[in-house]
């Protein structure tokens, strides 16, 4: 069946709908005023987020810290719990499927709540650190079901032919089991790094004094008022999503 | 490379309350192309894993050479197996795939080169050595399985259904390469397959299973010829059934009386006496048919019911003037030649060879 | 077994551990400025029962399920035209991008396309039609707009991933056995997609119910959602018992509702 004229309309608009508000706040960020009421092309706003924004910049490398390491604990510790759930012979594995989903199901603002509450109460300071445990702690399930869905494409007597070639534990988890996932370990680091540098919530409840991640900064401009600086970073970020969209579309399949 | 004799003692083996072997005992000598026979879910892999060292027998033992070797892992034993969906290494080419085993060895790089190149020879899959196994066909990731799995230089080979995954032609065709293979390499093989075919055409021993049970052991010829049990008789080949009752014994053959053919003569292969009650076979290529009246003590009149041309063959479905419906295989040895082309409905004569029936089962009257 | 342990273990402790925590710490007595005292008290959930309270949970419901409704009518002949379409992989990269974007970038893209500063109002007082400005945001549909906006190609996604996995020959049947377009949408494609719609339908509905900077920046003191009042008790009011008590109930809502949503969809494909 070809899809009809009503369906092919609805995603026109739907299409529109996504990006008009993307390319207004693009446009805006080139504009040589400050008021959002288009006067001229000008790279100001560029130039002051570039030479005068010392703040933004501290939470950007914020962000990047926590990312990156929060994402390489993430796929290391997600990518060996998808390796002994497919590989182990043991019981329970049940309920680590159902502490994995629970994540998923549960508001995030609650996993922020929650861990808020048990960083006090293990009398654990805000900082730096509490921002990476918590995404850690969001990213594991995500990495996890994307390793363990790569490892699904393959027969478990993959493994059996490795040990029956005389290959010790060792040597077929990393000359097989590791080469023949390495895909979705990739793809794990990246959802995890995604999900890292987008998290406002949870961050929000677990970031102390002097940890600001860039979209903290982001909120607290935002509530400030629109301002063509905001617009300026919104638009190199939407630059740094394409590219990572479109680099990321090859390994969608073990994304989604 | 010598193959090693392979004994398997009492061996049990249980999935929960699921017992998939019962007490199997099996001699496989050194060098043998040895047969696993039987339907789907009897236990054939089970027992070759357990070989291979993949699974353990809850009791009973397994022994190479006479040496015990269940303590052994499955990557210390010198069997391999060539897995039923070949499990070869997606991510390694097909020369790495073969040169696994040897580069766990810390063979040098000319040694591992030398080796692999004359393994691709022997399988002969010259010029794919940089392909991965996704651009490999059917049959070209089944050679590679198999030369990755001579590589290890194993005692014994392990095949679980190697060619059940490819087409009727290319499978006759591998099958023979195998035959051939064993005969170059020596090692001992044991074969796993469920097709009777395969298992009579290549085997030195076929032992036949049914639900986790060994049934029977024996050559080809032994198994297909002289069945051991109705199961057997059935599941190897066609076959006539027929149940009978004994009215007169003698040496060496018996006089039976069956309901649908009435009273014939028939080879003593088991001890019986008269009044039992037994069931005989009888391979549908033994009978002759004949629309003139043929020569025999078993004669028999009746009419065809239904005929398959069948090319080097005709079968005939033959119901005999009592009621029992004969199945029988006429070769062709030319076609044209022969006496009168028998066709459905024509009245025909049977006969054939009271040494052809075996009895495989009795019941004592 | 021990490649799962570390990952479990994570689990348990930072996740697991704390949700146990909040739980009991409902069940408590507070301490005015924050933190709990070890004796068992009902308050926090009976500071729960005034009207106020009852209001923003009855609004969070309605805002959730009305976004999700619209999200999901809307993205069903979406993700089935580009399931269809010859520049499936493009049409797909478009709703991708936007998945990938900060969700406070698409907030604030909004913020400044309608706030009273944004664009149009901007643009209205240039041309002379308002003094001052209209107020499109602060309200519960500028939430709702924006929930939609931020949460269409959660849904797009997995409804594209169940049409696509479809034979379109079950079109083709329907359509030659005389079933009408749309008659084959709905008894033949929305019977077949089951799990993906149901996946889209989660997939909206959680956040929206957990929803805190959508309402915090685009909703007013009268679009205030579950979340935000969450966050006050736990920053300004200093109710711990009180905050535990909200989390409680909105995480035993989504569990019970995704429980029961699954459990029934599931009985439905079966029969
Ligand atoms: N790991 C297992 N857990 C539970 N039951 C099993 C397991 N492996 C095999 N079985 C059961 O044991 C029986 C024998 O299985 P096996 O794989 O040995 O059969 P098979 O003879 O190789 O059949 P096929 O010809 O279909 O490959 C089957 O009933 C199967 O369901
Ligand atoms: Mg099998």
């Amino acid at each position: 069946m070809n899809p009809g004229k009503f369906s092919r309309l609805i995603t026109f608009l739907i299409l529109i709908f996504f990006y008009i508000p993307i390319f207004v706040v693009i446009m805006f960020s080139f504009n040589a005023s400050k008021s959002p009421v288009w006067v001229g092309f000008s790279f100001m706003w560029y130039k002051e987020l570039f030479t005068s924004s010392y703040t933004i910049w501290k939470a950007f490398l914020n962000s990047i810290i926590v990312a990156i390491s929060a994402s390489f604990v993430a796929t290391v510790l997600g990518t060996l719990g998808a390796i002994g759930l497919y590989w182990g012979k043991f019981k329970g594995k049940d309920y680590i499927w159902i502490i994995s989903y629970l994540p998923l199901i549960i508001p995030d603002i609650i996993i922020g709540v929650s861990l808020l509450i048990f960083f006090v109460f293990i009398k654990m300071k805000l900082s730096l650190l509490t921002i990476f445990i918590a995404h850690v702690t969001f990213s594991l399930p995500y990495a996890l079901m994307i390793v363990f869905s790569r490892l699904q494409d393959f027969e478990y007597s993959i493994i059996e032919a490795a040990y029956d070639l005389g290959a010790t534990e060792e040597i077929a988890l990393f000359k097989v089991i590791v080469p023949i996932s390495f895909p979705g370990i990739l793809a794990a680091f990246f959802m995890s790094l995604t999900l890292s540098i987008d998290d406002f919530v949870i961050t929000f409840f677990v970031a102390g004094p002097g940890s600001t991640t860039l979209p903290l900064k982001i909120y607290s401009m935002i509530r400030f008022g629109i301002s063509p600086t905001i617009n300026a970073i919104s638009t190199l970020m939407l630059v740094g999503t394409i590219v990572m969209s479109i680099f990321m579309r090859k390994y969608l399949r073990y994304i989604f | 490379m010598l193959g090693s004799s392979v004994e398997i003692r009492n061996v049990d083996k249980f999935f929960g309350d699921f017992q998939a072997l019962d007490k199997v005992n099996l001699q496989i000598k050194r060098g043998e192309f040895f047969s696993l026979l039987g339907p789907s879910g009897c236990g054939k892999t089970t027992l070759l894993r357990i070989i291979a060292g993949l699974e353990y027998p809850d009791s009973g033992d397994v022994l190479f050479d006479g040496i015990s070797v269940v303590s052994i892992p499955a990557n210390k034993r010198e069997a391999n197996t060539i897995f039923q969906n070949y499990a070869l290494f997606p991510h390694l080419t097909v020369f790495e795939n073969i040169a696994f085993s040897l580069r766990l060895k810390k063979m040098s790089e000319n040694e591992i080169r030398e080796k692999v190149e004359k393994l691709i020879n022997l399988v002969r899959l010259e010029g794919q050595e940089n392909k991965k196994p996704i651009q490999l066909s059917g049959g070209q990731r089944q050679r590679v399985a198999i030369a990755r799995a001579l590589a290890n230089e194993p005692k014994v080979l392990l095949l679980d259904e190697p060619v059940s995954a490819l087409d009727a032609k290319l499978r006759q065709e591998l099958l023979l390469e195998l035959d051939n293979l064993h005969d170059q390499v020596g090692i001992t093989f044991i074969y796993v397959t469920h097709d009777q075919a395969e298992a009579i055409s290549v085997s030195d021993h076929v032992a036949v299973m049914n639900n986790g049970r060994i049934v029977q052991i024996g050559t080809p010829y032994e198994i297909y010829e002289s069945p051991a049990d109705r199961f057997v008789a059935t599941f190897i080949g066609e076959t006539n059934l027929m149940k009978a009752e004994v009215v007169d014994v003698n040496d060496e053959f018996i006089r039976v009386i069956a309901k649908g053919l009435g009273e014939f003569s028939c080879y003593k292969d088991k001890e019986v006496s008269k009044g039992d009650k037994i069931l005989l076979t009888l391979r549908p290529e033994k009978i002759k048919i004949s629309t003139k009246p043929l020569e025999g003590i078993n004669s028999f009149h009746g009419v065809v019911e239904e005929e398959i041309y069948m090319g080097y063959q005709t079968k005939y479905f033959v119901r005999l003037d009592e009621g029992y419906i004969l199945k029988i295989y006429k070769q062709h040895v030319n076609y044209l030649l022969d006496e009168k082309i028998i066709h459905w409905k024509d009245e025909v004569f049977v006969t054939w060879n009271p040494n052809d029936s075996f009895i495989v089962e009795v019941e004592k009257g | 077994m021990k490649y799962i342990t570390a990952y479990t273990l994570w689990l348990v402790v930072f996740f697991v551990i704390p949700l146990i925590i909040i739980l009991s710490f409902s069940f408590l007595e507070k301490t005015p400025y924050g933190g709990v005292n070890f004796s068992f008290s009902l308050e926090g959930y009976k500071s729960l029962l005034t009207i106020g309270y009852l209001r923003i949970l009855w609004r969070t419901v309605w805002i959730s399920i009305i976004s999700t409704f619209i999200t999901i009518i809307f993205a069903l002949p979406t993700a089935y035209y580009i399931a269809k379409s010859k520049f499936k992989n493009f049409l797909l990269l478009l709703v991708v991008i936007p998945f990938w974007t900060n969700s406070l970038i698409r907030i604030y893209a909004w913020i400044f396309v309608l706030g009273n500063n944004g664009i149009i109002n901007q643009f209205l007082k240039l041309i002379g039609l308002v003094d001052s400005h209209i107020q499109f945001l602060y309200n519960p549909w500028a939430v709702i707009l924006v929930i939609v906006y931020t949460y269409l190609p959660y849904a797009i996604i997995p409804l594209y991933a169940a049409i696509e996995r479809l034979d379109n020959s079950i079109f083709e049947a329907a359509l030659d056995l005389g079933c009408s377009k749309r008659k084959a949408f709905f008894k033949v494609l929305i019977p077949n997609i089951k799990a993906g719609l149901v996946a889209s339908i989660i997939f909206v509905l959680i956040p929206a119910m957990g929803s805190y900077a959508i309402p915090d920046l685009v909703g007013g003191v009268n679009s205030k959602m579950i979340g935000n009042e969450i966050a006050r008790q736990l920053t300004t009011a200093k109710n711990w018992p009180a905050a535990s008590a909200i989390s409680s109930i909105l995480t035993l809502i989504t569990l019970l509702g995704v429980i029961i949503f699954v459990k029934s969809s599931k009985k439905e494909v079966l029969n």
